[in-house]
């Protein structure tokens, strides 16, 4: 079964970390990854730029409409995603704890639904 | 560069709508995916189940908390992403503005950040 790990964090508690600290942070997520690609849950996964960054957008008849900023206002900011192989929602979620970003935010764990046409 | 599309939607809505609108609105989501992978645009997408599906998890002081539920409450639901290759944002967002779901929810187009290791690491 596939799951979604959606990050998120403080973007301001991790602006304030000391350089070092960040990229140590950086360097054991990057570990993780590579832990879990060779155990074969791992699918993908990205990190996102700031929250600021982001553009929402509606199509409402012909009309398109963008505005700035992420969709939800969160004290946390969704910073990051993982979409991985788990045998169910238990072993998801051990794994999802594994991610060492995971002592600093929230990692909300989401089955994927699988489409089929009709 | 790559961009995320976080697809937003009111699941409540989606529940309501009739099979056949229903399945209609999945066969137009996979043929947008379709169209996207052969323009060579499309990395990864997927739908996500119902909100209520989902487990919170935080990790303190070495201890493990779960909690049901998303993380955030919010009017609209993420429920579902595609990954996309695009030149710009307005390119990703050329790309968004086709998603079919994008005529009934919202969607956040948010570019992704490369994460580099350290000198260390890289050695």
């Amino acid at each position: 079964m596939k799951f979604m790990f959606v990050i998120y964090h403080d973007e301001q508690t991790l602006d304030a970390l000391p350089a070092g600290e960040m990229q140590t942070l950086v360097d054991s997520a990057l570990d993780y990854t590579e832990e879990i690609r060779r155990s074969g849950h791992y699918v993908v996964s990205n990190a996102l730029q700031r929250a600021r960054t982001a553009r929402i957008l509606r199509v409402r008849g012909s009309k398109v409409s963008t505005t700035d900023g992420p969709f939800a206002e969160t004290k946390e900011q969704l910073g990051g995603f993982f979409l991985v192989e788990a045998k169910d929602m238990d072993e998801a979620c051990l794994l999802a704890a594994r991610f060492p970003p995971a002592r600093l935010g929230t990692i909300e764990v989401r089955p994927v639904r699988e489409l089929q046409h009709s | 560069m790559r961009y995320l599309c976080l697809v937003y939607l009111v699941e409540n809505e989606m529940a309501t709508m009739s099979e056949s609108e229903s399945d209609a609105c999945t066969d137009e989501s996979l043929a947008y995916d379709e169209a996207l992978r052969r323009s060579g645009q499309l990395i990864l997408a997927h739908a996500l189940e119902r909100v209520e599906t989902a487990t919170t998890v935080r990790v303190r002081q070495g201890k493990l908390f779960t909690t049901d539920g998303p993380f955030a409450e919010t009017k609209e639901q993420l429920g579902g992403f595609i990954l996309i290759e695009a030149r710009d944002l307005n390119d990703a967002i050329q790309a968004a503005s086709r998603i079919p779901l994008a005529r009934r929810g919202s969607i956040e187009v948010r570019p992704i950040k490369e994460l580099k290791p350290s000198v260390r690491r890289t050695r």
